[in-house]
C-alpha cells in the first residue's frame, strides 16, 4: 500500500466520519454516531498499517506522515469528548480538521522514502511520536472548546462545564506531552549522549510544556476567571504550532537536529 | 488592594519573578556570563545541599510567615512559570551560541550583552530556574502539612520529580563531560578531546576491530541534465532497487532493470563504458537499465552508478534533456567493533552502534560519525565518551514525573464534588 491509494482511504474515512457527526445530531442515542465514527477509524488505521507494512518502518518521519497520525488521532479525541460529555459539536468539528490535514497531505505530499536514518532506529521513536500526535489532538480538541467559549460568551448557558471539559481534555493532553517529552529526553541520551540540549525543537517542547503548567496551575484558584483560562489555552496551542512545524521556520533552527525531512 | 500588602496575589507574584530576572539582568551586565566550571563538583553538591537545607529551614522555622506560605502557592508559581515561558520563548527564538565561545565570536547586538545568544547559562534563566526549583520544594514541603488524600501521590510524583530532574540537570551540568575520541581500523586509542579541544588521557582504552557500513539499497532517480534537478521537480519521485527484471516508471520514464552489481569497478574507454564485478574495497554499486526512448523509439541501454572515493558516478542520459542518475545510498547502520582496555587489566569486547551505547565504569561511550571520506569504506570511527555524575538524579526525577503523568491522565483534574466533600 502506498500514498498514491490514501485518497480511497482518506475518502471513505471522511465520509464515516462526516456521517458519524451528523448522526450526533440526529440521534439521541450515542451508539450510533460512534458506531460510524469507529468505522472511518478504522478503514483510516487499515492504510497507516498498509504504509507502514510497504515502508518496512513506522510511518513518523516525515511532516506527511505524521499529519497522517494528527488526522486519525483528531477523531479519536473527538469521540472521547463526545461520549464523555456529550457535546454534538465536537465530531463535526474534529471532522472538519481531519479533512483539513487529509488535504493538506494529498496536495502537498512528501518525499517518502524507505530510509530510516540511524538515530532514528529506535525503540522509543514510534511511542514517542505517537504519544504526542495523541496528545496535540487531544489539545486540538481543548483549543476547539476554547475557541467556541471565546466566540460565544454571552450566549453560554453553562459557562462552568465547558471549562470543566477543557480542564479534563488538558489533563489528559498535558500528561500525554509530559510523558511524550521524557521519551524523548531519554532517547535522547540514548542517541546523542545527553538527555537535554536545548536543541530548538527541545525548546518549543518545553515552552509548550509551560504554556499548559500554567493553565493547569492558574484553574487551581477558584476566582480563576474563564476567560484568561482559555486565553492562555489559545496560547498554549499557539506554542503547540511552532513546536510542531513552526520551528522549521525559525532562524534559530539552522543547526536543529531535529529537522528530517 | 495596594501592593505588597498581604495577602498577596499574583501582582506581587509577577513582581517578583520579574526582579528576580531583573538582577539575573545586572550580575548579566556586569559581571558575564554563568561558567559552568566555576560549578563543578564539589561546588554543586555543597550549593545542592545548601539550598535544601535553606528551603527545609524556611519551611520549619517560618511556618506561619504570610510570604512563605504565598512562595508555596499558586500566586506565586504561575507567574513564575509565566516568566521562564518567555526566557524560554526568546531561547526559542533567537540562534544560540556554545557557551564557551567568547563574546567577539557573538553577534554584536544587544543581545550579547543581554546573554540572550546563550540564554541556558545567563544568569536571568538560571536564577529564575532557581526561583521556580525554591517554589516547587516549599510546595511540596507545605503539602505534607496537610491531610493527605490518595491525590497527593500524583502531586508529590509531578513536584518532587520535577524537583529532582530539574535540579539535578541545573547543577548537574557543571559535572558534564562529553569527550570525542577517533579511532583506527586496527589501532588504539586512550586520549580523547574535549569540548573546548583539549586532549584528556582516560583510564580505559577502545581498540577499533572492525567498522562496518549497511546501505539502503540504491535508489533510481531523473534529472534535468541541465540542472541536475530530480524530476518531477514538484514531487521528485525515486526507485528503490528491488530486483532485476522488474520494470518501472519514473517520472514518465519507464525503465527495465537489467543488471544489478552491488560491488563494481567501471572502466571508461574511449568509447564505452565497462563494466566488471569486483570485490574488493573501493568497489562501487551499478544498475544496468533500458529504456525503451519514447522520444525517437531508440532503446538506450547502460550502466548507472552513485560511484566511490575510486571510481567516478556515471549517469544514462534517456534524452535531449534526461538522464537516469543514482544518488549515493542513505546509511542503514554503522557500528564498531571494539575491544575495551581498562586500567584494572580486564579486556572485553563489544559492539557500539547509534542507539546503542556501551556503559563502562563511569562513561557511556557512543558511536558518534565516522570520517566519511572513504564512503562506506570508511576505516576510522568516532566515539563520544559522556560523563554525567548526576544522571541517577535527574532519571530519578523522570521516572517519577512519568509515574505522576499517568497518574493525571488517569485521575483528571480535581472534580467539583471532591471539593464538596472536604
Ligand atoms: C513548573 C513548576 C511547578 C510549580 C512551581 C508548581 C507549583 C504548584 C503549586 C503551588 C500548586 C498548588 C499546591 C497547593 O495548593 O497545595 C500546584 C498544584 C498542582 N500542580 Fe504544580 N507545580 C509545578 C509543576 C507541576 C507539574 C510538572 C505538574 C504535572 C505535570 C503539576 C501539576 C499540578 C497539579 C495537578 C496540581 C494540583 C494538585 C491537586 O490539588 O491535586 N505541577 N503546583
Amino acid at each position: 500500500m502506498n500514498w498514491d491509494s490514501f485518497i480511497y482511504f482518506a475518502i471513505a474515512s471522511l465520509l464515516f466520519w462526516a456521517m458519524g457527526a451528523a448522526a450526533a445530531y440526529k440521534y439521541r442515542n450515542k451508539t450510533i454516531p460512534a458506531l460510524l465514527t469507529v468505522a472511518g477509524l478504522l478503514i483510516f488505521a487499515l492504510f497507516i498499517a498498509g504504509l507502514w507494512h510497504s515502508l518496512e518502518r513506522p510511518p513518523l518521519r516525515t511532516m506527511g506522515e505524521t499529519r497522517l497520525w494528527y488526522a486519525f488521532f483528531l477523531p479519536v479525541a473527538g469521540l472521547l469528548t463526545y461520549l464523555r460529555w456529550n457535546y454534538k459539536w465536537i465530531l463535526s468539528f474534529t471532522t472538519l480538521l481531519a479533512a483539513v490535514f487529509i488535504v493538506v497531505n494529498i496536495t502537498k505530499p512528501d518525499i517518502h522514502n524507505k530510509a530510516l536514518m540511524p538515530a532514528l532506529q529506535s525503540p522509543w521513536f514510534a511511542p514517542h511520536v505517537i504519544i504526542y500526535m495523541f496528545s496535540y489532538a487531544i489539545l486540538g480538541a481543548a483549543t476547539l472548546v476554547a475557541l467556541y467559549y471565546l466566540i460565544r460568551e454571552e450566549k453560554i448557558g453553562n459557562p462552568d462545564r465547558l471549562v470543566q471539559m477543557t480542564d479534563e481534555l488538558v489533563y489528559a493532553g498535558t500528561a500525554c506531552i509530559t510523558l511524550g517529552m521524557l521519551m524523548g529526553a531519554i532517547w535522547a541520551k540514548e542517541a546523542w549522549g545527553h538527555y537535554w540540549s536545548w536543541d530548538p525543537k527541545e525548546t518549543w517542547a518545553a515552552a509548550t510544556w509551560l504554556g499548559y503548567m500554567v493553565y493547569i496551575h492558574y484553574r487551581l484558584k477558584k476566582n480563576a476567571s474563564h476567560k484568561m483560562s482559555m486565553i492562555i489555552l489559545l496560547f498554549a496551542f499557539l506554542l503547540l504550532q511552532i513546536c510542531w512545524y513552526g520551528v522549521n521556520y525559525l532562524p534559530s533552527a539552522q543547526q536543529s537536529i531535529h529537522t528530517y525531512s | 488592594m495596594r501592593i505588597w500588602e498581604h495577602p498577596w496575589g499574583y501582582r506581587e507574584g509577577f513582581i517578583v519573578a520579574a526582579g528576580i530576572a531583573f538582577s539575573g539582568l545586572l550580575l548579566q551586565l556586569t559581571v558575564g556570563n554563568i561558567q559552568p566550571a566555576l560549578f563543578a563538583s564539589p561546588v554543586n553538591s555543597i550549593f545542592g545541599a545548601l539550598f535544601v537545607t535553606g528551603l527545609t529551614a524556611v519551611h520549619f522555622l517560618l511556618p506561619k510567615n504570610r510570604t512563605v506560605r504565598w512562595l508555596g502557592g499558586v500566586y506565586a508559581a504561575v507567574p513564575a512559570i509565566a516568566v521562564l515561558l518567555l526566557l524560554c520563548i526568546i531561547l526559542g527564538l533567537i540562534p544560540q551560541f556554545p557557551h564557551n565561545s567568547s563574546n567577539e565570536q557573538l553577534p554584536p547586538t544587544l543581545f550579547t550583552p543581554l546573554g540572550w545568544y546563550r540564554m541556558t547559562t545567563s544568569w536571568p534563566f538560571v536564577l529564575l530556574c532557581f526561583y521556580i526549583l525554591f517554589i516547587l520544594g516549599l510546595t511540596t514541603l507545605k503539602r505534607t502539612g496537610q491531610k493527605q488524600s490518595w491525590r497527593d501521590i500524583g502531586f508529590y510524583l509531578n513536584h518532587l520529580g520535577l524537583f529532582l530532574a530539574l535540579g539535578g540537570g541545573l547543577l548537574g551540568s557543571a559535572d558534564l563531560e562529553r569527550l570525542t575520541m577517533s579511532v583506527n581500523e586496527g589501532e588504539i586509542a586512550w586520549r580523547a578531546t574535549n569540548q573546548s579541544g583539549e586532549i584528556k588521557e582516560l583510564s580505559l582504552a577502545i581498540q577499533l576491530d572492525t567498522f562496518l557500513i549497511e546501505e539502503y539499497p540504491p535508489r533510481l532517480v531523473i534529472i534535468e541534465n541541465e540542472t541536475g534537478r530530480i524530476l518531477p521537480a514538484t514531487r521528485p519521485d525515486s526507485y528503490q532497487f528491488e530486483e532485476v527484471g522488474k520494470t518501472v516508471q519514473i517520472a514518465g520514464v519507464t525503465m527495465e532493470i537489467l543488471d544489478y552489481l552491488p560491488h563494481a569497478a567501471l572502466f571508461r574507454d574511449s568509447t564505452f563504458l565497462n563494466v566488471v564485478p569486483m570485490m574488493m574495497e573501493g568497489a562501487t554499486t551499478a544498475i544496468k537499465v533500458r529504456v525503451n526512448n519514447a522520444e525517437d523509439n531508440q532503446p538506450v541501454e547502460g550502466w548507472v552508478s552513485n560511484g566511490s572515493y575510486l571510481f567516478p558516478h556515471s549517469t544514462l542520459q534517456v534524452s535531449g534533456n534526461r538522464s537516469i542518475a543514482m544518488p549515493p545510498q542513505e546509511i542503514k547502520r554503522y557500528r564498531s567493533y571494539v575491544t575495551l582496555y581498562t586500567e584494572k587489566g580486564t579486556a572485553r569486547q563489544a559492539i557500539i552502534e547509534v542507539n546503542r551505547p556501551l556503559p563502562v565504569e563511569d562513561w557511556i561511550i557512543y558511536q558518534y560519525s565516522y570520517d566519511d571520506t572513504k564512503g562506506k569504506y570508511a576505516d576510522s570511527s568516532v566515539f563520544e565518551l559522556v560523563r554525567d555524575p548526576w544522571l541517577k538524579v535527574v532519571y530519578t526525577g523522570i521516572c517519577m514525573l512519568m509515574a505522576g503523568a499517568l497518574f493525571l491522565f488517569v485521575a483528571g483534574p480535581k472534580k467539583k464534588a471532591d471539593e464538596k466533600d472536604k
